[in-house]
């Protein structure tokens, strides 16, 4: 066997896939927003590139001190969006604010700072009967706003039509209330520093604070949030509160700025400001969206209707284009709200080719070792319905046999004929591979969860759950998503397989059918209690065990139906070859024998016709779209093995149950004693067979632990 | 068969959703699954290669299985005798009224056996329709007049390699004429998708045939003159590939499904150069496909549905071999069905044919006689 060192693993075979990043990019939420900040990008270039003077920065800090405004508005118009609701009435009240701004300073001659508080507490109390009506009353937020609004605007009109002369006569003398309108802080217009100012604390609010939470929740289920004790009522209300505020602030500005009142003021910005926030990924629906994404729609908006001012474009031509682009954006919103999902499963399996190496015959009269015989059909049956799916076995001591079972349970069985059954212990998730340590505790790879131990005593305690995240991955793979089978070194570090990064316990067999190397090995050092990835991107690793010398590791790839051997000393350290080339199946765990050979389990046998598969990626694909998932084609799963290898990875013999009937789906074998003892992932017993020349004194324990060791320590 | 054509393809299906072929309906009805098939008493010792039953007159039972014809008397059936051997597979079975035995022989064509109850059996042959050969013979039935009909699954395969028409999509069968001494052959009905079995109606007014590939049966009525009338179609989009039919007694027929379409048969249909590839270079033992009896071989392909969880194969699995029977009415209606499900004993049923102790059902699948005695209605 050549000992070809492996690199396809991290490069090549790596392939790049645009669909793959494609589907992992659309399951981030800052994904999102992606789009309409492109199109922000693209419409200020668009109008650098057709406008004069438009990129310079006079230009843009002026562009910016007109912005300021309509974006208090809409981010009030957000706030309420996100609550699940909406606000009408925001630019009434913006043109409200911005006539009590002018009142205040002008016709009762108030000082700057009350100016701002009285006008800001205008806002909150217009904002205050919104919430009250919507938020207590559970008025429908549509109507509601709709009617404020149709008031408030009449009440701007009657009032300014008795003040105009009064504002136009009249002028400030305050140079705190020139800086509001003309000022600027290190050359940024004072409004736009004040929005960014309550952008930043917004953005805490809403992702980093308790109520953001809560108001969010409300948006995305006003009945669940209910149920999960958040006070309904009161959140509405304050969020129309903080809406009425935000509009008041608008409107100081405004007010500033202008110094004047006029029956246009903030007319239509209640659609503007919707336009914006749904064309930057807030959602109509409510439950969805950030201050950024409102801003982005807002900017958006902005510098459409005021380039197509300047383009000489008429006003109602711009009214219209705004009133497509809504109409896009709700229409766009709605279909990907329902379809994102949708859309991530339909495009996140991506099966890639397989690079498997030839199968060899199985066939009774092939002379190979892996002819097929009828070794283990009478193996002697433990525990027939007593146990469920026993994944992999382990003996200790005092010769109880352990079984890790579908149940999430260790199942325990003692006395001379394994007549004596016990819940060992019950960690939950799924149970896969097992291994003593030197204290005797019971390690436990469970997959859905981590590395779990369990004391001699019962005790259920954790060992690890996650491992470094790989820096350039989208999908957060620091979680152990799916561990499955361990070994442990000489040092006591534990080496176990997460054999998917992408998919779960009830989903791998699509990992096997995407056929791409998802996987890792994984270290566990408890001198250090540290967790580190050894081999990235790894086919399906399941079977793990450390060489009798302990100076490397072996592992068994299932979806590439081959042995790989990981050096942790030596010469080659760091280096990883493959061991056995050509399997006739897909192998599942590996552990040591008596002789210094290995066992390894066959779980599945290759079919022509699943190797045809893996071949054709397009196939597989377009099978797990059009097939029940019941129909998908499989290895052999019915008909597994046992095989012998040498250390120098030569298989020797095999054992086999071509009916299926006493052991389907084999996954394990663990000698102890002159017998071999098999489980299964799917069966409903343990079996057990007795080998020729196997040291009827060997067990595992010493074999790692006690006077067996062979790795010279 | 490129990413383009899968494009297309997905086009068309938008466009077009029913035009190509319609999705493997679900087993409901008077389709639902059942185990009546297991349930069966077995009629006498397995039948290795059993393939076609008919019932003579006297209520002599005829077997085809591998090169002979058995002939069943007795009580209970008990005794069999061979009446002919052939040098190719016997098939397709029918008495015909005036009492001879009308054979399919594969690799030669018609065989019409005389008498033979004391001294040697003599046999008269019809070998070929409007010059075309009549190597693979499906089934036969004689109508009241004398006239014999019989169908062709397939000029490109003969009928043991019905896979390979199946995987290329056959459709090159035919419905072949003669007069009642094998005079004036001629083809009647020319490109079928694989025609399994032909059958007269009982009322005698018109002649049922089976197109297993296009899951469909057909009738076409009896005409005075040696053309057949307009073809309609009875039955469509059958869950399963009908192949024989036979009167039941009581004005139907019993039709006889050699497997069930699976979904994953159905989309390597419609892929195109997997299937290409899967012919070229795999033994067909091991094609996705139906099979008509389980061999068990860690070969063969799996389904994940058929994984044995907790040591017991689920019944309701994908199935690779199946057993089905159905009784029918002259509208196409099913009255019932006997099922044997995955991981059943009586799969691959080729024939079936009605006696006064119940329905006989011939497992080809599992080399087996079995004896349905109750209807459910």
């Amino acid at each position: 066997m050549s000992m070809t060192t492996w690199n396809a693993m991290s490069g090549a075979a790596r392939r790049f896939s645009p669909r793959l990043l494609l589907s992992e990019l659309m399951m981030k939420q800052w994904f999102e927003p992606v789009i309409p900040f492109l199109v922000m990008i693209g419409l200020a270039l668009y109008f650098a590139a057709t406008i004069p003077d438009y990129a310079s920065v006079a230009n843009s800090v002026s562009l910016l001190r007109l912005f300021a405004e309509f974006g208090f508005v809409a981010l009030a118009m957000a706030v309420c969006l996100i609550s699940g609701g909406i606000d009408l009435s925001v630019g009434a009240i913006f043109a409200i604010g911005n006539f009590a701004a002018l009142f205040f300073l002008l016709v009762l001659g108030w000082p700057t700072w009350a100016v701002i508080a009285a006008t800001l507490a205008v806002g909150g109390v217009l904002g205050a009967f919104n919430g009250f009506l919507i938020g207590y009353l559970k008025a429908r937020p549509f109507l509601t706003t709709l009617v404020t609004l149709i008031i408030l605007r009449a009440a701007v009109n009657l009032l300014n039509g008795a003040y105009a002369t009064v504002f136009a006569t009249n002028s400030p003398d305050s140079a705190v209330w020139d800086f509001l309108g003309e000022g600027s802080v290190l050359g940024i217009p004072i409004n736009a520093a004040t929005l960014f100012a309550v952008l930043l604390v917004g953005h805490l609010f809403l992702s980093r604070s308790r109520y953001g939470w809560h108001l969010t929740a409300i948006g995305a289920s006003r009945k669940a949030a209910r149920h999960a004790g958040i006070r309904v009522r009161l959140i509405l209300f304050a969020a129309y509160v903080l809406s009425g505020i935000l509009c008041a602030a608008g409107g100081i500005f405004y007010a500033a700025r202008q110094a004047s009142t006029d029956s246009t003021t903030g007319v239509g910005w209640e659609f503007q400001a919707l336009t914006a926030v749904v064309l930057g990924g807030v959602s109509l629906a409510g439950g969805k969206g950030t201050v950024w994404r409102a801003m982005i729609g807002a900017i958006i908006v902005f510098m459409l209707t005021n380039g197509l001012v300047r383009m000489g474009i008429p006003g109602y031509i711009t009214s219209a284009v705004i009133g497509v682009i809504l109409l896009a954006a709700v229409g766009i919103d709605v279909k990907w709200t329902k379809n994102r999902g949708k859309a991530v499963q339909k495009t996140y399996v991506n099966p890639a080719a397989m690079p498997l190496a030839p199968a060899p015959s199985v066939a009774a009269a092939s002379g190979t070792p892996f002819a097929q015989n009828d070794r283990l059909i009478h193996a002697e049956a433990i525990g027939v319905d007593q146990v469920e799916g026993p994944e992999d076995v382990i003996l200790d001591r005092q010769d109880r046999l352990y079984g890790s079972t579908r149940d999430g349970n260790i199942i325990r069985f003692s006395g001379l004929r394994f007549e004596r059954r016990e819940v060992f212990a019950h960690i939950g998730g799924r149970p896969l591979g097992m291994q003593f340590d030197k204290d005797e505790n019971l390690i436990v790879c469970v997959a859905g969860m981590g590395v779990y131990g369990v004391k001699p005593d019962g005790e259920v305690f954790k060992v690890t759950d996650e491992t470094n995240r790989t820096w350039y991955k989208l999908n957060d793979d620091s979680r152990l998503r799916m561990a499955d089978d361990l070994d442990i070194g000489p040092d006591g570090k534990i080496y176990f397989s997460d054999c998917t990064t992408r998919y779960e316990m009830t989903t791998n067999t699509l990992d096997i059918l995407e056929g791409r190397p998802n996987g890792r090995l994984v270290v566990y050092d408890p001198a250090t209690r540290r967790t580190r990835t050894l081999i990235n991107h790894f086919y399906f690793p399941n079977g793990i065990c450390v060489a009798h010398d302990g100076r490397s590791v072996l592992i068994a790839s299932t979806s590439l139906c081959k042995i790989f051997r990981h050096w942790l000393e030596g010469p080659r350290k760091g280096q990883t070859e493959v061991l056995i080339d050509e399997l006739p199946g897909n192998p599942d765990n590996i552990n040591r024998a008596s002789n210094g050979d290995y066992w390894l389990a066959l779980v599945g046998i290759r079919t022509p016709t699943f190797d045809l598969a893996t071949r054709k990626p397009g196939f597989r694909l377009r099978m797990i779209k059009q097939v029940p998932t019941d129909e998908w084609l499989a290895p052999g799963l019915n008909h597994g093995c046992i095989l012998r290898f040498t250390e120098a990875g030569e298989v020797l013999e095999s054992w086999w149950d071509p009916t299926g009937i006493s052991h389907s789906t084999l996954t394990s074998m663990r000698e102890h004693k002159g017998y071999v003892y098999l489980g299964g992932l799917e069966n409903n017993r343990i079996g057990r067979i007795k080998v020729d020349g196997a040291d009827p004194a060997w067990t595992g324990y010493e074999a790692y632990w006690g006077a067996g060791r062979r790795d010279g320590r | 068969m490129g990413v383009f054509d899968h494009l297309i393809s997905d086009i068309r299906q938008i466009l077009f959703p029913n035009a190509e072929q319609d999705a493997v309906p679900s087993m409901d009805g008077a389709f639902s699954p059942n185990d009546r098939l297991d349930a069966c008493e077995q009629l006498g010792p397995p039948l290795p290669g059993a393939d076609d039953i008919a019932v003579a007159a006297d209520g002599t039972l005829y077997v085809s299985a591998g090169r002979d014809v058995i002939r069943l008397a007795g009580p209970a059936h008990g005794e069999r005798s061979v009446v002919a051997s052939f040098d190719g597979a016997a098939g397709g079975l029918a008495v015909h009224p005036d009492g001879r035995l009308l054979v399919c022989v594969a690799g030669r064509g018609l065989a019409a056996v005389h008498g033979g109850a004391g001294g040697a059996p003599q046999v008269q042959w019809l070998e070929a329709a409007d010059g075309r050969p009549l190597h693979g013979l499906t089934g036969v039935t004689a109508g009241p007049d004398g006239r014999i009909f019989a169908t062709v699954g397939s000029s490109r395969h003969p009928a043991e390699r019905w896979l390979h028409d199946l995987m290329e999509k056959g459709r090159s069968g035919y419905l072949v004429g003669c007069d009642a001494d094998l005079g004036a052959a001629s083809i009647l009905l020319d490109g079928l998708a694989f025609p399994g079995g032909v059958a007269v109606a009982p009322d005698k007014q018109s002649l049922w045939f089976t197109e297993s590939w296009s899951h469909r049966v057909l009738k076409a009525p009896l005409a005075a003159s040696s053309r057949l009338g307009p073809v309609d179609v009875v039955m469509r989009n059958l869950p399963g590939y009908p192949a024989r039919l036979a009167p039941d007694g009581e004005g139907g027929l019993l039709l006889a499904l050699v497997g069930v379409r699976t979904h994953l048969i159905e989309f390597v249909l419609r892929e195109d150069d997997y299937r290409r590839e899967m012919m070229a270079n795999i033994p067909e033992a091991y094609w996705i496909g139906p099979a008509l009896g389980g061999s068990h071989d860690c070969l063969e392909p799996m389904q994940i549905g058929s994984v044995k969880a907790l040591g017991i194969q689920k019944p309701w699995a994908p199935p690779r071999s199946y057993g089905l029977l159905a009784r029918i009415d002259t509208d196409g209606e099913v009255i019932e069905s006997w099922h044997s499900r995955a991981g059943g004993h009586v799969h691959g049923v080729t024939a079936a044919c009605e006696t006064p102790a119940g329905v006989i059902v011939v497992s080809k699948g599992n080399g087996r006689l079995v004896i349905a005695r109750e209807k459910s209605l």
